[in-house]
């Protein structure tokens, strides 16, 4: 039987994996926090004298609410053996995005998080959500990357893929902890019907545009949210600690992407968008939105997740493609299979 | 009996709650959750009116049955499943249903040609029509018959030693490498794909320079090629799949004139993965390309400040512009020789000896210029 903390639980992927857990009968009390409110599909999961799901809004990047959140009397009643990590979403550590502790705030969240997981004598199992884009790309459209492929560590990436690598190395550094059972969950970019787009670099965040590198169309290695759920579920009932790939089966260009997502991507030429995403970066503009010449947007990759179906007993059961809604319009839709 | 000591919870501080468990410092962030419904007062009033009462409150879901799990004990984790790993497969030409003939593909193509190239379609499922590494086939379909017809017409390809191709499973095709251009690699994948049956896609494996290239780059992955790094080609020989490798690499391309035929040395890499993969390793030789670009000079200082594997000066380059670049219409001969099942005798241990995997290049290499100069004269 677990008792797991869910990070970021308001967030999408944070719901869909409550959500799951919530089915879970392995699981009997889940308590999720986040940012803002109770989400509204917590509804039926909150009700009832005694909920299996509890939600309190705590600032994860800063230490008192941490602090006070792994003290907490309905924490030390739940005990809670299982900490689930799931970052923020989006393009959070841009420059100019809010700074904790001299850090960006993913990076101070996995840090606060991870500090209070070691020292919570309950707490036995952490599993981290951290993304596949801190690889080092090689050149090519699609390359295979496993899990002991080289980590971009050019101190000249993208502020949020900077991000991302400095949380990763966090967690990786605990992996072979001999009490706290630390599993890290590198994903791709994350689908979910609808069309929405999360943990990528250049599609994430608000809709509208984009503009990317002419010449290009790499290949972006999809999941959709229902099997990184599955993929998190897993990990809490394994026993092997380590870091895995977590992918879908689908893979398809960025201009296909951006199409299924409803993005317009607007290629230019390289030294344009050198020149672009350089003044951009003097403005504080997010990379997100005004493209950057980082390799993301040249090369693309997919990921080997063999070692998660042996370990994890993962494997993708989600299809991902374009359906026609009720109202005749192509949507992206997720389906089981 | 413990002594309790001033200040660690003696008499006066009362760290206790009313189980006697320790108390809860700091702020309870789930305390809100105890506060009192700000709506509850009206959800009463409400109530009190027949025709406006409030909704029942959700009812919470029911959950599933719980799957069966294994019991194990902790501590050691219990051991890895080894995985099945489902070999990339097409169905043979007589199998393959074809479509009636549509557009102007199926006009210049034979039936057999059609045949293949469905049956190659069904290397990919699902919606997205793409593969892991970016092969696309319908890129393919609408690329194939310009291919076809250089290796009809311009280049009249002959080939043969077919049946040294296994039908299945992993193997890898060692080729010498010259030209300038790579349309033999080209050539390559269209006369394996269409002497093969079921029809197998040879996935060339290319330099990581054109992985750079912009658009090249992308037609390159649509058409089933991949670049040549380590995590590529053990995946694809893994997954049972047939690859072409030039292991002379940039060096081939490159080589000038009076080196014509005799290969450059070969990288080693392709032999550590095929002992790992139990891929039997067949020889291939093309004869003619090196007469299709003949390099009499290249000038490698402008190279390096280009950022060029090479900067040729040929018969018409660079006095003819861009179109002296293209090959002479040279005729081809493709040779399939006999496997080289190192794995056989080496097993996938071999692959951690650097002095055999060396020696066995070399091995490798000799069998490709073997080829070379008999099939030459």
């Amino acid at each position: 039987m677990k008792s797991v903390l869910v990070t970021h639980a308001d967030e999408p992927i944070g719901r869909r994996i409550v959500k799951t857990l919530y089915h879970d009968d392995e699981v009997t009390r889940i308590l999720a926090v986040g940012d803002g409110p109770p989400p509204r599909a917590f509804d039926r999961f909150l009700g009832g004298p005694d909920p299996r799901v509890l939600y309190a809004r705590v600032d994860l990047a800063r230490h008192r609410p941490v602090s006070d959140l792994f003290h907490s009397g309905r924490f030390r009643d739940a005990e809670v053996d299982t900490v689930i990590y799931v970052p923020r979403h989006g393009a959070a550590a841009e420059t100019g995005a809010p700074i904790a502790a001299g850090l960006p705030e993913r990076t101070a969240e996995a840090r606060m998080v991870l500090q209070h997981g070691l020292e919570t004598a309950t707490v036995r199992h952490l599993v981290a959500l951290g993304s596949a884009f801190v690889y080092r790309i090689p050149p090519g459209n699609a390359n295979r990357l496993d899990e002991s492929s080289e980590l971009d560590l050019d101190p000249e990436v993208p502020a949020e893929i900077r991000s991302w690598i400095d949380c990763d190395m966090i967690f990786h550094g605990e992996v072979h902890n001999d009490r706290l059972r630390v599993v890290l969950l590198r994903v791709p970019t994350v689908v979910a019907a609808g069309g929405y787009v999360y943990l990528h670099p250049f599609l994430a965040g608000r809709p509208g545009p984009r503009i990317r590198a002419l010449g290009y169309d790499p290949i972006c290695a999809l999941v959709s949210d229902k099997d990184v759920a599955c993929a998190v579920r897993a990990a809490i009932h394994s026993r092997r600690p380590g870091i895995y790939n977590i992918a879908g089966m689908e893979a398809v260009p960025l201009s296909v992407l951006a199409r299924w997502t409803r993005r317009a991507a607007l290629p230019l030429p390289g030294a344009l968008l050198s020149w672009l995403s350089a003044s951009a970066r003097l403005v504080g503009a997010s990379a997100a939105r005004v493209g950057s010449d980082g390799p993301h947007l040249r090369y693309g990759f997919t990921l080997d997740t063999r070692r998660a179906e042996r370990d994890l007993d993962f494997r993708p059961a989600t299809r991902i493609g374009l359906a026609r809604a009720g109202d005749g319009a192509l949507r992206l839709e997720t389906a089981s299979v | 009996m413990t002594e309790m000591l001033p200040g660690n919870g003696a008499a006066g501080e009362d760290l206790g709650d009313e189980e006697g468990g320790a108390r809860a410092l700091g702020r309870d962030p789930f305390a809100d959750l105890a506060e009192p419904d700000p709506f509850a007062e009206k959800l009463e009033l409400l109530e009190r009116i027949p025709r406006l009462r409030a909704a029942p409150p959700p009812r919470p879901l029911r959950a599933r049955r719980p799957r069966p799990r294994p019991a194990a004990e902790e501590g050691e984790p219990p051991p890895a499943r080894p995985l099945h790993r489902r070999w990339a497969a097409t169905p043979p030409v007589a199998e393959v249903d074809l479509p009636e003939p549509r557009g102007l593909v199926d006009r210049v193509l034979g039936e057999h040609q059609r045949r293949v190239l469905a049956s190659l379609g069904q290397l990919v499922e699902g919606e997205a029509s793409y593969d892991r590494y970016g092969f696309s086939p319908s890129v393919m379909r609408a690329a194939f018959p310009a291919f076809y017809a250089l290796y009809r017409l311009y280049f009249r390809v002959k080939s043969s030693g077919h049946e040294n191709i296994p039908s299945e499973g992993p193997a890898v095709l060692v080729a010498n490498h010259a030209g300038l251009l790579p349309f033999d690699g080209a050539m390559g994948v269209v006369d394996v794909s269409l002497h093969t049956d079921p029809p197998r896609l040879p996935r060339s494996v290319v330099d990581k320079w054109a992985g750079t290239l912009p658009w090249i780059n992308v037609f390159y992955a649509r058409a089933g090629q991949v670049i040549g790094t380590r995590e590529n080609v053990a995946d694809l020989l893994d997954d049972g799949q047939l690859l072409l490798v030039f292991p002379e690499g940039m060096d081939g391309i490159r080589k000038p004139i009076t080196q014509r035929y005799r290969l450059q040395n070969f990288r080693v890499g392709f032999i550590e993965h095929a002992l790992r993969a139990s891929a039997p390793i067949i020889p291939m030789a093309f004869v003619g390309t090196d007469d299709q670009s003949p390099i009499l000079y290249d000038v490698k200082p402008l190279a390096r400040r280009l950022g060029l594997p090479v900067a040729p000066i040929t018969p018409t380059f660079p006095w003819l512009g861009p179109l002296g670049l293209l090959p002479y219409p040279v005729s081809y001969r493709i040779v399939y020789g006999e496997p080289l099942r190192f794995h056989e005798r080496f097993g996938p241990q071999g692959a951690d000896d650097p002095r055999l995997v060396r020696y066995l290049a070399n091995q490798a290499r000799r069998a490709v210029q073997s080829l070379l100069d008999r099939n030459r004269s």
